[in-house]
């Protein structure tokens, strides 16, 4: 039982994907151009290739967002909990907010934050 | 529970709140003069280290998770001593021009790691043990690579941290394993519960690589020698004593409790990592020309030498490691302290430069020297007492073989340190390094380091409580 | 479901991905490479301890808050890596393995 469950969760998610694939290969319109093949379609011709360094103030700001975006981790547990430990878990995530706050002011104040 | 219990984390608080002041006060003063900012952090942090000393309760918190005693307060305490004397010596290098900008950024690093290293130690749970490991090392690997246009500064900090992650990976597997077979992760609760097996033993051994490599014993070391010489010299300082010592009384205190049942499985294999280490440290040691690569594998041999301490599993051992160490951190940072002072000054890191120092730098010479035979361990110095003790608590348990193997190896050791001696003192040098004047928060360091030296090798005292706190823990496991 | 999947299968899964990552980090020469293999590691201790907790002990959660803490902690350590990475770039044009040799004994 359990295992046509699972072949049906797979031919299921591989017709999905093929259907959606299949109805705009067939409803799209479709051009035939050099520029369809460019990297940018904005009318200018690329200059080089395409496959270019990226500026490091990328990954500064890539950095900075992973650090808050894993923090939500701690938080989901949290919330489940909020309810039934009151006060305290209210407390403990204000001091947490805190430090993480206090780290984004840091980042701020040293013009990580700044593009140019 | 009442938030009166939180005064059991008194370190700690006290070390996260210093962080926050740090942090404040590096947004409120202005990049070209920092000055504020190094006096109010050094206060801070002498102010906690004193009050490390007070009287402070023991107890559990968060169930078991947090554990403190006077035996831990005491590691602590040895730590905030380090970080002082690292955050004295390192002045005189911080507030060069153009270096001011960014010193907030290391004091803030330093005292993280330090929060780490305290809880740490503190830790009674496999996950709070692992938190403040790890934040006692990603900040570190920061620190070593602080010198941005340097690119061995880079190397190191990217040489530390892939290894640290690597090894933590381990450990953690380890760990693993040991959740399995307990099923708890509190430490109290896996000692009742662990038994010797084949997969204990694996998990032990994997565990213990993780540790080892912190400690940089001899199959786990190959990292030690570049990170110590491509990271700054003040950052190697702390990373040679604060680091190594933190991770060497955790690595006690987890023997000792968590797997005291697999004593005979751990016993034999720090018997051979013993012997190992040593061994490969000095002869390493010996053709070093690099004073700080050259401290770097001395470090190794020395870490051979405190687990002497670690495989007597008792009350003696466990007070000499803490002995040890703490006679480590005066002698490894005088000497640290006077190649820094040397490298800040002229920029030169090579042994053969120091040729002819004693003439123009007298002063410094004999700081170096007093250190080099407190390393090598020759009498009256605490050196010799610390080596002395280790070796005791090792023949306490009937391990002449490996005391002897490890008395034979001081005696290379005192070779390739009077090696130093000799180049400052008797080489001739057409062009010596010349006579300069280290700043004063350099020259107070030394001076405590010195102190250090001498009052903890000639008071008996000292010793005695330590021996006293080990036994009144030992006494409470049972 | 899962239920029907015995623990050992899960647990040669995540040997499996265990010693792949340490086989990466120690034959890899790129440094992301490397930190990749580091995440294989760490995520094969993920899994260990969620099956572990799910199987084995599963009125306690200490298996399920431990794996979120590795996770939180391998981000924090990706992050200084990936950092020290691009100062070494700037130093060396290069984060190969085979490049970082300035300080042969």
């Amino acid at each position: 039982m359990d295992k046509e469950a699972l072949i049906l969760f797979f031919l299921s998610a591989i017709a999905i994907v093929g259907i959606g694939m299949l109805l705009s290969w067939l409803v799209a319109p479709k051009s035939k151009n050099i520029q369809k093949k460019e990297a940018y379609e904005c009318g200018i011709p690329t200059v080089g290739s395409s496959y270019m360094q990226f500026r490091v103030g990328y990954y500064l700001f890539a950095i900075i967002f992973l650090i808050f975006d894993v923090e939500t981790v701690f938080i989901f547990p949290w919330a489940v909990v909020m309810k039934s430990m009151g006060m305290t878990a209210f407390i403990e995530i204000i001091i947490f907010f805190g430090i993480l706050g206090l780290g984004l002011l840091y980042a701020w104040k040293k013009n990580a934050l700044r593009w140019d | 529970m009442s938030f009166s219990d939180f005064l059991l984390m008194r370190n700690e608080l006290l070390l996260v709140a210093a962080a926050v002041i740090i942090l404040i006060a590096d947004m409120s003063f202005s990049d070209e003069n920092k000055r504020g900012l190094y006096n109010i952090s050094l206060l801070t942090m002498i102010i906690i280290t004193v009050l490390g000393f007070l009287p402070a309760p023991s107890g559990k918190l968060f169930g078991g998770m947090y554990i403190t005693g006077d035996i831990y307060i005491l590691m602590k305490n040895i730590l905030n001593i380090a970080t002082v004397i690292v955050l004295l010596q390192s002045r005189g290098w911080l507030e060069k021009p153009g270096q001011q900008k960014r010193m907030g950024e290391f004091i803030l690093l330093l005292v993280s790691v330090l929060i780490g290293m305290s809880y740490m130690i503190s830790s009674g749970h496999f996950i709070m043990f692992y938190l403040g490991m790890e934040l006692a090392t990603i900040p570190l690997a920061a620190l070593a690579a602080y010198e941005l246009n340097k690119s061995k500064s880079a190397e190191a900090g990217i040489k530390l941290i892939l290894l640290a992650a690597f090894s933590s990976g381990i450990l953690l597997f380890g760990t693993s394993l040991i959740y399995a077979a307990a099923g708890t992760l509190y430490f109290e609760g896996v000692m009742a519960i662990l038994d010797s097996t084949a997969f204990t033993t694996l998990g032990l051994i994997l565990f213990f690589a993780g540790l080892g490599f912190k400690i940089s014993l001899v199959p786990f070391h190959l990292w030690t020698a570049d990170v110590y010489e491509g990271a700054p010299t003040n950052v190697t300082s702390f990373l040679s004593v604060a680091s190594k010592g933190a991770a060497v009384f955790i690595l006690v205190i987890i023997l000792n409790t968590v797997f005291k049942s697999l004593n005979d499985v751990w016993d034999p294999m720090v018997y051979a990592l013993i012997i190992i280490t040593i061994t490969i440290g000095n002869l390493f040691a010996l053709r070093q020309r690099n004073i700080k690569r050259f401290l770097a594998f001395s470090s190794i041999a020395q870490a051979g030498f405190i687990m002497l301490g670690v495989i007597n599993d008792g009350g003696l051992g466990m007070a000499t490691v803490i002995y040890f160490v703490l006679v480590y951190v005066f002698s490894n940072l005088a000497a640290f302290g006077v190649a820094a002072a040397i490298e800040n000054e002229t920029g030169k890191e090579s042994i053969d430069d120091y040729n002819g120092f004693y003439r123009t730098n007298p002063r410094l010479s004999l700081v170096m020297m007093l250190a080099m035979f407190s390393l090598a361990g020759i009498p009256p110095f605490a050196g010799f007492f610390g080596k002395f003790f280790l070796f005791t608590a090792a023949a306490e348990k009937g391990y002449y073989i490996l005391t002897l193997i490890a008395v034979l190896n001081t005696i290379i050791s005192l070779y390739y340190y009077l090696l130093v001696i000799k180049a400052m003192f008797i080489d001739k040098n057409g062009a010596p390094i010349g006579y300069f004047k280290s700043d004063t928060a350099m020259q107070v360091s030394l001076v405590i380091c010195i102190l250090g030296i001498i009052v903890t090798g000639f008071t008996s005292g000292v010793f005695d409580y330590m021996v006293n706190l080990s036994q009144q823990f030992f006494l409470t496991l049972q | 479901m899962i239920e029907n999947i015995p623990l050992s299968h899960i647990l040669i899964f995540s040997t499996l991905i265990f010693f792949t990552g340490v086989y990466g980090f120690l034959t890899r020469k790129n440094m992301i490479t490397m930190l990749i293999s580091i995440e294989l590691v760490l995520n094969a201790v993920n899994i260990n301890f969620v099956a572990i907790n799910k199987y084995m002990f599963p009125e306690q959660l200490e298996g399920h808050f431990f794996t979120l803490f590795i996770i939180g902690i391998a981000a924090a350590e990706a992050a200084v890596a990936i950092a020290l990475f691009i100062n070494l770039y700037r130093n060396i044009r290069s984060i190969d393995v085979d490049e970082v040799t300035e300080m042969k004994h």
